[in-house]
């Protein structure tokens, strides 16, 4: 490589620089911190002065009487949350779609928009009071159909359909847009040939609109697939209570009430740990499954 | 804490101690008093010192040449300083410097809610300053690391009279807390007088709408939250009423059971949004320490709730609703009683006289099932937050200086106001809050303000009030007149107010506390928050009916000994710190 073509590079390469820097200094040189999941932490004896316990907190999360009901409960709400996160979005890109009316068409997006940018915590808040059971809205609507009042938010069945259906209503707006911009990708006069060749709206949706979105389709499914281990500690953490623990307590709120309450650092640290391996894990898998099988790379 | 005024007989017996401490310290060559202070005996004190090369000795000896001690800081979220003062460089800092020659560099400050992090951070790195303030946790990770100064030995030579008062008040349950193995390794900051002793606060309009008389048995609980629920005490034709508050926490100051439970001579307290660890134990009739929420009266008073819910006179939804919920169902209206501590007249019903003249809160002491006199439960006593000296400090005593000094400004006979809270135009400058070691004071100030505030309220005399209980009355007097923005005080202070039942109990009755003084063992930090979890789990599930109160015995208390509760028991009972 000549001196010259480095010289002239040599202002990109500065560019990359500080966000590399911050990179390596915020995201990779924490990892050291990890060690202390194999350590009795005593953060008077330092990082490295601390005592070596193997895989005892490891072995002590797998001990705790609740730790398989909880995996289940975080494995249950997240995969449907990816599911529904999935679908819903999809639909609603694609019915917007066939409506004509622009100004129509942007207000419905705006406002199912809008939930995505309310934190959990006012949420949770208005959300009680909607779903009481004594005065809520959605009680009054079914009681007026005659359906004895629902404790959504204290009914072990009921609770973790409410977590799903709740973060789907709060989060589709978002993918909504994401799939609207992939529509408009689609080259128009793939259409226009279509309708000469006879095909009617469902089937060019179908050979034509479907296909032209899985990419997008499947890289946001990828990237929803690292998070299989991520069920919505803050959605949960405001809307749980103990009579729902037994479906709705997941890893990181279950792990929030054990160790962190008592700043129980190891443990939270294997915690964390175990939950990031699992994700990375993951997120190698669907990355080479949607090389294999959709042909995408999203790297 | 602690920071407010004290009280004439007080100061009375205070001085006659100082008086007698100087008397006996004229033998050697210790004296007491800054110059800046002097007044009283302690000046006589101070007159006769002689000067020693390095410093005077004594609780405000001055070091000559001026020493530099290092400390860091936890601001408060609204930072307000006084012009040309800051956290570095105020009153207190100057006076420190020129009166006793101890000049106070913080090494580093931030918000307090970054302060636990960084201290932990500053211990693993161990760029320790020469004193700080930790927790209890922090505190017992750090004397077992070795890294706290030994302080009991320059305690008994330098404490003050008033920070010796302060320690020892309430059977020196403050040092205790801070003692391990005999040694003093740290100041606690509070403690002393247990607080957290419930009332029931009651919608008195209701009680006369439904000509009811305020309660004296447990009985006439559950008669007025029954009536409270079906008797429409609102008058407005609709069921829309509840007669007791309850929050998914299960306990606490507002909305909590503690006080019912009480009611039942139970002890229970574990919030289900608390750390786990903070157990209440008490002797058992054989003597055993055991966890009072495992013994039967905690199920007695289960089955009496689980009545109270089955007849809806508990809000169907409680184990969905935290304190600011449980606080709309009482400002909204829906219901009439609650137990809860002192504070539930500053919140969360505080505003509801001025929206409505008619509502009419009022506190009532609690009550018990049978003929026994109810003692409320009570916690606090235990300091949980300390002032440790480096054990690498050249100047150990000057730590505990520094707090005599801020005793002697702000607690003792000899007290400042311009040391404890300046106004200026329309802001309230708390001046106590930038001392680099803000002493405990006198746990009980507030209860000792109240008597004032009764005697002031009988005689119409102000003029032995403090200057906080001069706040209070004339708040009291203004509300008298009209001004309803002015109840809360009335409700805290007024005749039959909040603390006039505390002190009623504290004389009469005094709280239950545990009587476990260590800090939390090491099964209780690993196990507590389980056990925590199945209890209110359990709790919550019987009082909404979802089991049978027998469950008690089978579902909690066999399972909590089996889940790692001997395992506490266990250490609880070797620990040796037992009242």
């Amino acid at each position: 490589m000549s001196s010259k073509r480095w010289r002239m590079q040599l202002p990109l390469h500065v560019m990359i620089w500080p966000g590399l820097i911050l990179v390596l200094l915020f995201c990779y040189g924490p990892m050291v911190g990890l060690i202390i999941a194999f350590q009795d932490f005593v953060p008077t004896n330092g990082l490295f002065g601390s005592e070596f316990v193997g895989l005892k907190h490891f072995e002590y999360m797998y001990s705790l009487p609740q730790t398989t009901e909880v995996i289940r409960n975080t494995l249950f709400i997240s995969v449907m949350k990816i599911v529904a996160g999935l679908l819903a979005p999809i639909a609603t890109a694609l019915l917007l779609n066939e409506i004509r009316r622009e100004s129509f068409k942007r207000s419905v997006q705006t406002l199912i928009y809008l939930p995505h940018f309310l934190s959990w915590v006012i949420l949770s808040g208005i959300l009680i009071e909607v779903l009481s059971p004594t005065n809520g809205i959605v009680n009054s609507l079914l009681a007026s159909m005659g359906v004895e009042p629902i404790f959504f938010l204290g009914d072990q069945s009921w609770f973790p359909f409410v977590m799903v259906g709740t973060d789907v209503w709060k989060e589709f707006g978002f993918g909504t847009i994401v799939y609207l911009a992939a529509l408009t990708s689609i080259n128009p006069s793939l259409y226009e040939a279509a309708v000469i060749d006879g095909a009617n709206r469902w089937q060019q949706t179908l050979y034509i609109t479907l296909p032209g979105m899985l990419p997008i389709i499947v890289l946001m499914l990828t990237l929803s697939l690292g998070n299989v281990l991520n069920a919505g500690f803050d959605q949960i953490f405001n809307l749980y209570n103990p009579s729902v623990y037994a479906t709705g307590d997941i890893l990181d709120t279950y792990v929030y009430r054990l160790a962190f309450v008592n700043a129980q650092f190891s443990v939270a640290t294997a915690v964390g740990l175990f939950k990031s391996v699992i994700s990375f894990t993951l997120i190698s898998i669907s990355y080479w499954v949607a090389y294999r099988f959709a042909n995408y790379r999203i790297f | 804490m602690g920071s407010r005024r004290g009280r004439t007989h007080f100061i009375l017996v205070s001085s006659l101690l100082l008086a007698l401490t100087t008397a006996a310290c004229n033998g050697n060559e210790e004296t007491t008093a800054p110059e800046a202070t002097g007044n009283g005996g302690a000046t006589k004190a101070s007159e006769s010192a002689k000067n020693s090369p390095a410093m005077k000795e004594g609780p405000f000896g001055k070091y000559d040449p001026p020493i530099t001690m290092t400390t860091v800081r936890a601001l408060p979220d609204l930072e307000s300083y006084r012009k040309g003062e800051s956290i570095d460089d105020n009153l207190w800092t100057r006076d420190l410097k020129e009166i006793l020659g101890i000049e106070v560099v913080n090494k580093w400050k931030v918000n307090h809610k970054q302060y636990n992090n960084k201290i932990t951070v500053s211990m693993i790195s161990g760029d320790m300053p020469d004193f700080y303030q930790v927790d209890a946790k922090q505190l017992q990770q750090i004397v077992e690391a070795g890294q706290a100064a030994d302080l009991t030995e320059v305690y008994q030579k330098y404490a003050s009279d008033v920070t010796r008062q302060s320690y020892e008040e309430f059977n020196s349950i403050k040092l205790k807390g801070a003692t391990f193995d005999g040694k003093l390794m740290a100041l606690p900051l509070n403690g002393g007088v247990p607080g957290g002793a419930q009332m029931i606060w009651i919608r008195k309009d209701w009680l006369d709408a439904l000509h009811l008389e305020p309660p004296r048995t447990m009985d006439d609980v559950i008669r007025i939250a029954l009536a409270f629920t079906n008797d429409d005490p609102d008058r407005n034709g609709k069921d829309d009423t509840y007669g007791l508050n309850l929050m998914k926490d299960l306990f606490g100051g507002w909305a909590g059971l503690d006080g019912f439970m009480n009611g039942y001579h139970a002890y229970a307290y574990n919030p289900a949004n608390g750390s786990g660890t903070d157990l209440t134990f008490v002797k058992n009739a054989e003597g055993k320490v055991v966890l009072a929420d495992t013994l039967s009266e905690v199920k007695i008073a289960l089955g009496k709730l689980q009545e109270l819910y089955k007849a809806g006179a508990i809000p169907k939804e409680f184990s969905v609703l935290d304190g600011n919920k449980a606080g709309e169902l009482a400002t909204t209206g829906k219901v009439g009683m609650a137990y809860g501590e002192f504070w539930v007249g500053t919140w969360p019903i505080a505003g509801m006289k001025k929206e409505n003249p008619a509502v009419d809160w009022r506190p009532y002491p609690i009550v018990s099932a049978d003929d026994a006199p109810v003692h409320p439960g009570g916690r606090g006593d235990i300091p949980t937050s300390f002032i440790v000296v480096n054990k690498n400090a050249k100047h150990p005593e000057a730590a505990i200086k520094i707090l005599n000094y801020f005793h002697e400004k702000v607690s003792g006979p000899n007290r400042d106001p311009n040391y404890h809270q300046v106004k200026e135009g329309d802001v309230n400058y708390q001046v106590f809050s930038l001392s680099p070691i803000i002493g405990p004071g006198f746990s009980n100030q507030n209860q000792i303000d109240n008597d004032l505030v009764q005697e002031a309220l009988r005689t119409g005399d102000v003029s032995k009030l403090t200057s906080s209980a001069k706040t209070y009355y004339d708040g009291i007097m203004d509300y008298k007149k009209g001004n309803l923005d002015m109840w809360l005080w009335n409700a805290l202070f007024g005749q039959d107010g909040a603390y006039s039942i505390t002190n009623a109990y504290d004389r009469k009755t005094p709280p239950v506390t545990s009587v476990y003084m260590g800090q939390p063992t090491t099964a209780m930090v690993t196990k507590g928050p389980i056990l925590r979890d199945l209890e209110v789990k359990i709790f919550t599930e019987i009082i909404n009916g979802t089991r049978p109160v027998d469950d008690f015995d089978a579902a909690f208390v066999a399972e909590w000994y089996k889940q790692g509760g001997q395992e506490i028991l266990d250490e609880v009972a070797a620990s040796g710190r037992i009242k």
